[in-house]
């Protein structure tokens, strides 16, 4: 039988190494927790303004209510609702949103009949932050077009 | 008496893991961290069930997550109901565990139910690095002796005379620090992987200052922090907590090896994860508190030192209050 110590020790290599597996297999990088790799925040930003871009999404129903979208509206996660949704619909990618409105209305009495993208962009500048809102978008649920 | 290498080599490794300190001291971490685990950080139970409503599937499941869905069928256990049954038998084992009854058992189902509710979360395609450190760190205590001080497992030992009440209070074990130090090892190397990582992908140009600022205001709008907002605005400023962070992530391993300055590493990396919640937002609440066990309990010495003193300097001033107050 092991003693203890041998034991505890077995255990500690173990913990330790298990964290060399999500970087060296790439295909558990993502889904090996709480062995995890640590890579974050490690883009750089060029010398220059410093400029960020603030994105919300409003789902309207047919009654008229007005719900923000977020992860626990979608029932997702942030990273997928912003990859997945909001990225991409506020460049101007519209086909995900048939997909939205449709995982949106899954559980609901109230449909959403349309969605709402507002944003705007603030700015660094010598005096403060500037702030600058970009045109509103919206979507019919019964034609993707935007208008 | 000559000693082989090898056997060398195992007295270094039991020395550094396996040293005699106070199991009060490894009591005290089962407390705080089991109790902030229930307090601080339970799961939100209604975000699990709303997952499991509006998900038929997972979209990336994490390892814990595919290992019980190969036993147990998805439509069995993945249900709001069993998720509701799960968190109460979480929490119910997280109270036994806090006051130590059956503490090794209570703790192992704690620290299972606290796994699969993380590992639930993050099986959506989304994952933190927030909490794996601190649930690795529960569940070692099912392997310490947690419970052998401070708790109702004691007592009873007490009350049935197999224990004695003063050697408990002053007990030493050399299994009573290894998860701290195991602790230790995964906080210095995920510092330093965070830091390699800013290092190899971005280079010094991390530490322009514009790379704090931008990632600051971005976060700091959106969490709705001030005080990373007025940080967005003062570069220069930006630019030394960029260094400090860089610094600070690349060498906190060397705590490692220089036990004397350990305290002033945990209290630097502390200072540090209070101002990335304080500027952005940066939840690293299980960091915290892991750091503030690790600086009372890993190196003790710096302040059972200073009580020590407080205590020699303050009784012949105490004598001398009194005998001032003797009528002469």
């Amino acid at each position: 039988m092991l003693k203890p110590k041998t034991l505890i020790s077995v255990v500690i290599v173990l913990v330790i190494g298990l964290h060399a597996v999500p970087v060296l297999y790439r295909k558990e990088r993502g889904t090996f927790w709480p062995f995890m790799q640590w890579s974050m925040y490690k883009n750089s930003r060029q010398a220059g303004p410093i400029e960020v871009r603030q994105r919300r999404m409003l789902a309207i129903t047919s009654k008229g209510a007005i719900d923000t979208v977020t992860p626990r509206l979608v029932g997702l996660s942030i990273t997928v609702l912003q990859a997945s949704y909001l990225k991409p619909i506020g460049s101007g990618d519209l086909s995900p949103v048939p997909e939205l409105i449709q995982r949106l209305n899954r559980h609901r009495d109230d449909p959403v009949v349309e969605l709402r993208l507002e944003s705007e962009i603030y700015t660094v500048t010598d005096t403060g932050i500037a702030r600058r809102d970009e045109p509103v978008v919206t979507y019919r649920a019964d034609s993707p077009d935007s208008r | 008496m000559s000693t082989t290498p090898a056997r060398r080599w195992i007295d270094r490794w039991n020395a550094y893991w396996f040293p005699a300190t106070p199991i009060r001291h490894l009591a005290i971490c089962r407390i705080v961290a089991v109790g902030a685990q229930l307090i601080w950080f339970f799961p939100d139970l209604e975000e699990h069930r709303n997952l499991l409503r509006k998900n038929p599937e997972f979209i990336e499941p994490q390892l814990i997550i595919r290992a019980i869905s190969a036993i147990v069928p998805r439509d069995l256990f993945f249900t709001p109901d069993a998720f509701t049954l799960l968190y109460w038998v979480t929490a119910i084992a997280g109270i036994s565990a806090l006051v130590g009854f059956y503490t090794r058992t209570s703790l192992l189902v704690f620290a299972l139910g606290t796994w699969i509710f993380v590992s639930h979360l993050f099986s959506y395609g989304d994952r933190h690095h927030t909490e794996a450190v601190f649930a690795i760190f529960l569940m070692l205590l099912v392997i310490a002796p947690s419970g052998e001080s401070l708790s109702v497992d004691a007592l009873i030992r007490r009350r049935r005379g197999a224990a004695d009440p003063v050697s408990s209070r002053t007990a030493q074990s050399e299994m009573a620090v290894w998860p701290l130090k195991v602790a230790h090892v995964l906080l210095a190397m995920t510092y330093f992987s965070a830091g390699m990582s800013k290092m190899l992908f971005s280079g010094l140009r991390w530490m322009n200052g514009y790379t704090l600022q931008g990632h600051t205001l971005g976060d700091a709008l959106e969490r709705g922090h001030p005080v990373g907002i007025w940080l967005a605005q003062q570069h220069t400023l930006a630019v030394a907590l960029s260094v400090f962070t860089i610094l600070l992530e690349l060498f906190f391993f060397l705590s490692l090896f220089l036990p004397r300055l350990a305290p002033l590493f945990f209290l630097g990396a502390l200072g540090f994860q209070v101002g990335l919640y304080v500027t952005a937002g940066y939840d690293f609440f299980q960091h915290m508190v892991l750091l503030t066990l690790l600086l009372f309990f890993l190196y003790p010495a710096w302040w059972q030192t200073w009580l020590a003193r407080r205590h020699l300097t303050g009784t012949p001033r105490l004598r001398g209050e009194e005998a001032a107050a003797q009528p002469r």
